[in-house]
């Protein structure tokens, strides 16, 4: 009986649940588990106002009249998905994902219509009485936002982890502080949005155009294959990064563009692998046995090929996700990344550029680099493992 | 009687895969005579062909070892003498030729090299010249034509059967005393099997060689064997001369296996499941209707790729098929039966010509316009390994089709219709929760049926269904159609290249030869009394197991 409970559940949730089996792969989930948590309560774990404070009997949020509208689409977009996953009522994908976008655009169409937040905000100002002398306040966590400067402070400049502390000053900065005397800290926390969506949006929007494009090509092959791999060989000409650059140039930096532009570069390595499965399956006995059966082109692309096929993508993608990363640090190396948004790589730079080494500069981002990468190249392998039945058999795993 | 060559005594060959050892080989005992031709013959599994490796020595160190026997060759135990008496041995006093010729031949080098090298190197004294007049001698003696051109070419350049002579030809340039041959003819066309088997007991009669043959085929044993031991799970069920073996078997494994050969099946065919029809009913109303199939794949030759010439799979072929009638397509590999099959169902685009299943014409049709038709006629295929996919339930398999062409109102129903069809298939309810890789090749082929019939088609074209199976669930699933055939009124088009099949399943038989049809009609007639010259050509060259019995 067991295994009819076993197999009746959804192919989804079988893959997730044996996916999730092993130490490995839950180190990596937590991992990324906590940089999303990271990533969708920055505002609220590293800040420099307070977030709760009553002044004068009445009480205010100041840190919610600085939330900009991607804070809020993050947010929104975090409790969506969490309310669609726990709540009972179980609705198809296509559901889900129309309730998720239309959430979303709701959230950022009425936060750009009613949220202003100021444009200049001087962080200073919190620590002057206005903030300080109240009944009672409560600071995030860390409380100095990733561009507060400490001016207040004359100008800290870099200083190694705890040593403000050791000096009996009233601040304590975990990781230091960098050149301009931001706290570390907090800059990593606020990179992790991007690194996190950097790599998922750019990585996703490779995917998806290299599965389209390699599986027609591959099922198709003939006429389609010709002109589909003369696309390849276009895009695979096109250098990433000057491309990167000139949109610079004439656009200006932006997060978003560089989640497109190199999500739209980088599909061909995809596109290959898929073709070159797809031409192997596609003469398999049971693609042409869901062929004979009439079955759409949908299923049997994406139900009998695609599964079979996609072990390879899997772990190219958990590289894609790496060199995504990895592109957004180079451009911010070079410069051109976001200007005053904290990245790990621009981070990694500081610690490069410096006169004199500071671990703690290169330490800390470099180590949440390699350990994402890391924890996704674990995933993709676990996944790997889960989708093919044979393995997951033979590692004792239902 | 002659003095035995090869004594094996209580052979034991155990293999260790890491984490349990498999007794492959347990308590083997046989003797070969000079000059004779000893025949093992079982279903896969058996442990035949490890036998076989054991006798020369061949199964990997660490994996095989042999706790228990002898095996005395001239009176020397080969499992006791080293490395260097053993490869003096082997190669020059026994040989080995293998069951695929595709893949025992060196293709980098020219076959006159690959014999040569043989000779010089179990002949250390003999000149260049002397060796290729050697080897020119072998070729000639496995009846190769101008085999003095025949030494410049290269493996690819040879057929099938060819390149089998090739192997015969390297075995025997050294003049063995014993030659080991593992299903030499299993990846042959029936026509140059019997050329082989014919050539291989000529060479015998001239060389005096003794021979182990290895073999599931009992019709090849009857033609090749003196003395036939049967192997089932790694023991030797039955040794004797083979046509006491045959004819009057002792064990009653050996008894199944003969009953389950086509031929004897035939004799006990239940004769209400069989169901000629009229000449006049077949034509009055058919299925199916191909008019001037062709079906052609373009050689491209020169920069610019334009066609040079077409490979004509199929070339002009008509045929009607008509309700309830089982139709054999027989030839040899490549004759383009299996190509027809798959244009029937669209599968292949026909080049030109007209498919008509129930007066409706399905050359032409879009995708989309062909979905309706789908349902009616199904495929099962034949490579069990992978004609269901590794990734999705057998449930899945089964019941997405049916949700596609609406049979079935919910799932629930869906499961129940798969779940009973099924048990009709001998199989179990449960096994709908399994993955393919969980079941053997014969349940893997019944649950290639059930998803052909969950969607009660009116036609399904097998395509040599049972060739991967031994012969006990050939015999089963063969049973099965022809019950199926009788509840369901189904048409089935049966390829294959088995004539005993053949004559056990249809009803009515067409034989194709380079992409043409030579010769149909109903099988009795077509099988017992060919017109076509390639027909009896054929039908000579099928090994038979003459019965008395």
């Amino acid at each position: 009986m067991t295994k009819q409970i076993v197999s009746q559940e959804a192919l989804s949730h079988r893959l997730l649940r044996k996916t999730l089996h092993g130490s490995g792969v839950k180190f990596a989930l937590f991992w990324i588990g906590s940089l999303i948590i990271c990533a969708v309560f920055a505002p609220f774990l590293a800040n420099s106002m307070p977030l709760v404070m009553s002044k004068a009997g009445s009480i205010s949020f100041p840190v919610l009249t600085y939330l900009t509208t991607e804070d809020l689409a993050v947010l929104a977009a975090f409790f969506t998905i969490l309310l669609l996953w726990l709540a009972p009522l179980k609705f198809s994908f296509k559901v889900n994902l129309a309730l998720f976008v239309a959430v979303i655009a709701a959230v950022v169409v009425l936060a750009s219509l009613f949220l202003k937040p100021p444009k200049l905000v001087i962080y200073d100002d919190f620590r002057t009485p206005s903030y300080t002398e109240v009944d009672w306040r409560i600071m995030p966590p860390i409380p100095y936002a990733p561009q507060d400067y400490l001016r207040s402070y004359g100008g800290t400049g870099l200083e190694a982890p705890l040593s403000a502390e050791a000096a009996n000053q009233e601040r304590l900065h975990l990781m230091g502080t960098e050149e301009n005397g931001a706290d570390v800290l907090s800059r990593m926390i606020h990179a992790s949005r991007i690194a996190l969506s950097i790599g998922l949006v750019a990585t996703s929007i490779s995917m998806v155009l290299g599965i389209i494009i390699g599986g027609l090509m591959g099922y198709f092959s003939g006429i389609v294959d010709m002109l589909g791999m003369r696309l390849v060989e276009i895009f695979e000409a096109i250098p990433t990064l000057f491309l990167l650059l000139t949109f610079v140039a004439f656009f200006g930096s932006s997060l978003y563009m560089m989640m497109v532009i190199i999500g739209v570069t980088s599909w061909s390595g995809y596109a290959r692998y898929i073709r070159a499965e797809f031409l192997k399956l596609r003469r398999q006995d049971y693609v042409q046995a869901a062929v004979a059966s009439g079955l759409p082109l949908h299923s049997i692309l994406f139900r009998h090929m695609l599964p079979n096929g996609v072990a390879p993508l899997l772990v190219a993608a958990s590289f894609g996700v790496a060199s995504a990363i990895l592109a957004e640090a180079t451009l911010s190396f070079l410069g051109l990344g976001l200007v005053d948004d904290p990245s790990w790589g621009q981070m990694l730079n500081q610690s490069v550029t410096s006169a004199s080494f500071n671990w703690w500069m290169a330490v800390f981002p470099g180590g949440a680099i390699f350990l994402t990468v890391f924890a996704y190249t674990l995933i993709g392998e676990a996944f790997r493992d889960a989708i093919d039945p044979n393995l997951s058999r033979e590692a004792g795993v239902q | 009687m002659a003095a035995p060559l090869l004594v094996v005594s209580n052979l034991c060959t155990y293999l260790d895969n890491g984490s349990e050892v498999v007794k492959a080989v347990d308590g083997v005992s046989f003797t070969i005579n000079k000059g004779e031709t000893f025949c093992l013959v079982g279903e896969s599994g058996s442990g035949k062909s490890i036998t076989a490796l054991s006798v020369i020595r061949l199964l990997p160190y660490g994996i095989a070892t042999h706790p228990n026997g002898q095996i005395l060759f001239n009176n020397e135990d080969l499992l006791q003498i080293g490395d260097e008496e053993l490869r003096s041995i082997r190669g020059s006093q026994i040989a080995m030729i293998f069951q695929e010729p595709m893949t025992s031949l060196n293709p980098v080098f020219t076959v006159g090299d690959q014999i040569m090298e043989a000779l010089q190197l179990h002949n250390p004294e003999m000149t260049v010249e002397e060796a290729h007049e050697r080897a020119v001698q072998a070729l000639d003696q496995v009846q190769i034509p101008n085999s003095r051109e025949r030494m410049h070419d290269f493996p690819h350049q040879l057929s099938g059967g060819q390149r089998q002579r090739v192997m015969i030809a390297m075995a025997l340039a050294c003049e063995p005393d014993l030659l080991i041959a593992d299903e030499p003819t299993t990846a042959l066309d029936v026509t140059v099997q019997a050329e082989i088997l014919r050539l291989m007991r000529h060479l015998q009669v001239t060389t005096g060689m003794s021979m182990l043959f290895i073999t599931h085929d009992f019709g090849v044993v009857a033609q090749m064997a003196h003395q036939v031991g049967v192997m089932q799970q790694g023991k030797l069920v039955e040794v004797g001369v083979v046509e006491q073996v045959l004819n009057r078997p002792q064990h009653a494994y050996t008894h199944q296996l003969l009953e389950a050969v086509p031929e004897n099946l035939a004799r006990h065919k239940n004769p209400e499941l069989a169901k000629p029809l009229a000449e006049q009913q077949l034509i009055a109303e058919p299925l199916l209707q191909l008019r001037h199939v062709n079906v052609w794949f373009p050689i491209k030759k020169g920069v610019f790729r334009q066609v040079a010439d077409h490979n004509k799979a199929v070339d002009d072929v008509s045929l009607d098929i008509a309700k309830g009638q089982i139709v054999a397509l027989v030839g040899e590999s490549g004759c383009g039966k299996t190509t027809l099959g798959r244009a029937v169902l669209q599968l292949e685009k026909p080049t030109s010509g007209s498919i008509k299943l129930q007066g409706s014409e399905l050359v032409g049709l879009s995708a989309r316009e062909m979905r309706p038709w789908r349902a009616k006629m199904q495929m099962v295929f034949q490579d069990p390994q992978s004609s269901l996919n590794p990734r999705l339930l057998i449930e899945t398999t089964l019941t997405e089709p049916m949700q596609v062409h609406g049979i079935g109102s919910h799932q629930e129903e869906r499961l129940e219709i798969a779940a009973k069809t099924l048990e009709r298939m001998q199989l179990k309810r449960e096994h709908l929760w399994r993955y393919p890789h969980e079941f053997s090749g014969g349940q893997r082929q019944r649950i290639g049926l059930a998803r052909a019939l969950v969607l009660n088609p009116e036609f399904i074209v097998c395509d040599e269904i049972t060739s991967a199976l031994d012969v006990s669930v050939q015999a089963e699933i063969l049973k099965l159609l022809l019950e199926l055939r009788a509840e369901r009124d189904l048409t089935l088009l049966f390829i294959t290249h088995n004539i005993g099949v053949v004559e056990y399943l249809s009803d009515q038989t067409v034989v194709m030869y380079k992409g043409r049809i030579v010769e149909l009609g109903a099988t009795a007639a077509v099988c017992g009394s060919p017109q076509q010259e390639y027909t009896k050509k054929l039908l000579a060259a099928v090994p038979r197991l003459a019965l008395s019995s």
